[in-house]
């Protein structure tokens, strides 16, 4: 992991902590309270999961850690610093499938971040083929998204999220789009990464399953107003097997997440 | 990709189509003064691209055409930029520019000749009205098939603005872009063409008009051919870069 520049950490690189944060946006009819005072703590190199009905504003959460949006009220740090902007080196983010650029190929997208601070064509190139590599790639950087599947797709999206290595990376419900089995896959895929690069992660799902079996530490939100109801730890030992799915741990922490979202519903 | 078998039924029916002229012409099924025979127009055709005058109405009219095009299609980009950026611009502006669009732009011309008088004003004027209206609607277009997505990813990662216009947003809506330009030529050619028709003291589409009064069928023909070749290679060139950049939209 590169060592920040310009900030003095705080703590560690790739902690983040949320405080006491709310958005509030304005539209021309009303006034929607999307997150309510919402605190976060997320020690470094750990794996947490956002879950909670459609529209409680995980997305949002994750667009302010991201620095592409301005809390209303609170504040979040990340690295020990204010996440005031976007800040690539602090921050990589993936989100659904169709964020590939469909008119660059796959290392192309996954040089991108690189080509916007004009750092030389060697180096990118060398930094985008360690990453596809990291990803399981390599030899399809030549590409173009169309000519890929969308586990392929989603694997170049988190190669361009690890290009720059940042101590985060922000995951806004990657695999949605993907079938059953692919997803299963990723999931492991992802493990695989995170356990090898040891970034932070936090990672929105709608799936129960995948938020277990994927999680350190779950946390469960409340519908709009959006508040923290639940923050489980995830105990089952690591590395994650198949096998567990049918545990009682695992059934006992999916149900625990389900009450929540039932009692929402 | 098309097979050896289309492109050669292609050829044939243009082939056919000119033979049927031909032997229509020539057997005097269709009287000979009021459709020559191709072969007659086409030799014409080399005649006429060795006249200066006509060398010179070409020129006249191509200068026209591309002018026209170069003021309408950025100003219309430009407009287009601005209603598909502001909400409240498109808002009060689209169904406005809907209106202006459906307006056939022909029952404008009398006013352009007395407006700018006969000539070179009058026929550039007219071709840029002509042509701003869907280049305009196209670039809006454009602009809204540019993913969001597309720009959050920009922003993320620490895209300026300008970096922003050259790396997501020209690439995102440089295929409707191309199509729009191939189709607002149509406009363009079409608007000037029809106002040298109508008042002009010179361009090929005057002489067009003028061999039709006096009855030159095989002029008249000649300068027929000729504008349809010239519109539909400009039409085809475009088109083969678009096909090269037709994935993009996926
Ligand atoms: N730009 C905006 N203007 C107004 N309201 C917004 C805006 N963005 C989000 N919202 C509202 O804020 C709430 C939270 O949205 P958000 O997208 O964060 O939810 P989410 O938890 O990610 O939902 P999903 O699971 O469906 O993705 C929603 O009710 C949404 O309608
Ligand atoms: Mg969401």
């Amino acid at each position: 992991m590169q060592p920040l520049a310009n900030i003095t950490p705080l703590k560690p690189a790739g902690a983040i902590e949320v405080r006491n944060v709310g958005q509030i946006f304005k539209t021309t009819s009303q006034d929607v309270v999307a997150l309510q005072d919402v605190s976060l703590d997320v020690k470094p190199g750990r794996f947490v999961v956002l879950v909670g009905p459609s529209g409680c504003g995980k997305s949002t959460l994750l667009m302010m850690m991201a620095g592409l949006r301005q809390q209303t009220s609170g504040t979040i740090t990340i690295s020990g610093a204010p996440i005031l902007e976007p800040d690539p080196n602090r921050v990589g983010v993936v989100f659904q499938e169709a964020s590939l650029f469909p008119w660059l190929t796959a290392e192309e997208n996954v040089e991108f971040p690189l080509a916007l601070r004009r750092v030389s064509k060697d180096e990118r190139r060398a930094k985008a083929q360690d990453a596809l590599k990291l990803v399981g790639l390599e030899g399809f950087g030549k590409r173009h998204p169309h000519e890929l599947s969308g586990g392929m797709k989603q694997r170049v999206s988190i190669a361009r999220g690890l290009v720059q290595d940042p101590p985060v990376l922000l995951m806004d419900e990657p695999f949605a789009a993907l079938d059953e089995q692919t997803r299963m896959t990723m999931g492991d895929e992802l493990l695989r990464i995170w356990a090898a690069t040891g970034k932070t992660v936090v990672f929105v799902t709608h799936s129960l399953t995948e938020a277990v079996y994927l999680a350190d530490e779950v946390i469960v939100m409340s519908p709009r107003p959006g508040r923290i109801v639940d923050h489980l730890q995830v105990s089952l030992p690591r590395p994650r097997t198949y096998e567990m799915l049918s545990g009682d741990a695992f059934g006992r922490m999916r149900d625990r997440i389900w009450q929540h979202i039932r009692k929402s519903a | 990709m098309q097979g050896l078998g289309v492109k050669a039924a292609r050829i044939a029916i243009v082939v056919a189509l000119f033979a049927i002229w031909e032997i229509l012409s020539r057997t005097g099924i269709v009287n000979p003064r009021l459709l020559p025979s191709a072969s007659d127009t086409l030799s014409m055709l080399g005649d006429l691209l060795q006249r200066a005058s006509v060398r010179k109405d070409l020129v006249v009219t191509a200068t026209e055409v591309l002018t026209a095009f170069a003021l309408a299609v950025p100003f219309g980009v430009l407009i287009g930029f601005l209603i598909a950026e502001n909400r409240y611009f498109a808002d009060v502006a689209k169904p406005l520019l809907f209106f202006a669009f459906s307006i056939p732009k022909s029952i404008f011309l009398p006013m352009f000749i007395l407006v700018f008088g006969v000539g070179f004003a009058q026929k550039v004027g007219f071709g840029f009205f002509s042509t701003i209206f869907i280049v305009i609607m196209s670039t809006t277009t454009a602009v809204e098939s540019v993913k969001v997505e597309h720009l959050t990813i920009a922003r993320s990662y620490g895209a300026t603005q300008m970096q922003t216009a050259f790396r997501v947003y020209l690439p995102s809506m440089l295929p409707v872009l191309l199509e729009a330009l191939r189709i607002s030529m149509i406009f363009n050619l079409t608007g000037v063409i029809l106002a040298e028709m109508y008042a002009s003291r010179d361009g090929i589409g005057h002489q067009i008009a003028t061999w039709g009064e006096n009855f030159q069928m095989k002029q008249l023909l000649a300068g027929v051919v000729m504008i349809a070749v010239i519109a539909i290679t400009f039409n085809e060139l475009v088109r083969w870069v678009e096909t090269r950049c037709s994935h993009w939209r996926t």
